[in-house]
């Protein structure tokens, strides 16, 4: 959930954490995000297709586990002047709906000269597999 | 196996989309389907008093915009089975509601590397995202595994 603090670059400590959140994206909510994006491909919508591709059972689009990613952090970021400005995902593991995921990250590195930080992220299952992993680098203008 | 390709295929922009317009319904049926309470991009009255003056979308609706229809014709497939291996997005600006963003594409990179399961080749496809104004939104690097 967005919160509504007004984090600064001075707040910032490498080590800092993000999360842990925890998240349950229902099979709706995964077909509702794939149609919402024109990604209603069968993998991501039904079980019985996704298997005939060797899948386990429908899964999220890659798009929604970068999103939720995303989120992670913006949220964190709150509604002061921090920005993202990249994040990069691997997908190591396809990720299911109907499960409950953790969001996780923490600050590994700070630049003060040009006021960003590197995060690191990901996303794992209830067996702390990460499934999804990723950096993303903060920006805070200067005020 | 050393990959062999045409190395003129990199930097050749291959897939130019025709305008999109952004609208508030796209955007709102996004932030719901992501689940997405930020007030930044869903309450337009406290958007006002954030980084950008006025509400915009979430950052990650930049990767919502479609390549064009022959895009995957152009992404090489070294005859193996390809998967979306992951992405990496830069952020330049903000996409705001009534924007028309246009997409281009072209092959970045292509290597190979080794892992437990055998050989694997990326293909790295690089898509900016630009706006009505000339402004570059955002460059998308689209990581496809192929093995």
């Amino acid at each position: 959930m967005a919160d509504n603090n007004s984090r600064t670059f001075e707040d910032l400590n490498v080590g800092d954490p993000l999360g842990p959140v925890q998240l349950f994206v229902s099979r709706d909510q995964a077909r509702k995000y794939a149609r919402a994006c024109g990604l209603d491909f069968p993998r991501f919508t039904d079980d019985e297709a996704a298997r005939k591709e060797g899948l386990p059972g429908m899964i999220l689009p890659g798009n929604m586990s970068l999103g939720i990613l995303t989120k992670l952090v913006t949220d964190w970021l709150g509604s002061g002047g921090g920005l993202l400005t990249r994040i990069g995902t691997t997908y190591r593991q396809p990720v299911q709906p109907d499960l409950t995921l953790t969001l996780q990250g923490f600050i590994t590195h700070t630049q003060p000269a040009d006021r960003t930080a590197e995060i690191d992220v990901w996303l794992e299952n209830a067996d702390a597999e990460r499934l999804v992993i990723g950096t993303a680098t903060v920006h805070f203008p200067a005020r | 196996m050393a990959v062999e390709y045409d190395p003129a295929i990199i930097g050749k922009v291959f897939d130019v989309t025709d305008p999109v317009p952004v609208t508030a319904a796209a955007v709102r049926d996004y932030c719901e389907a992501l689940g997405e309470t930020n007030p930044l991009f869903t309450d337009e009255q406290a958007a006002r008093k954030g980084p950008h003056g006025r509400l915009c979308a979430p950052p990650s609706f930049a990767v919502t915009f479609r390549n064009g229809r022959h895009f995957y014709q152009h992404v090489p497939r070294f005859g193996r089975s390809g998967f979306d291996a992951g992405k990496d997005v830069e952020f330049i600006h903000p996409i705001f509601i009534g924007d028309q963003i246009t997409l281009s594409s072209h092959v970045k990179e292509i290597y190979e590397k080794t892992g437990r399961s055998g050989s694997m080749v990326f293909v790295v496809i690089r898509s900016t995202l630009g706006n009505q104004l000339g402004e570059t939104i955002a460059h998308i690097d689209h990581r496809f595994m192929h093995r």
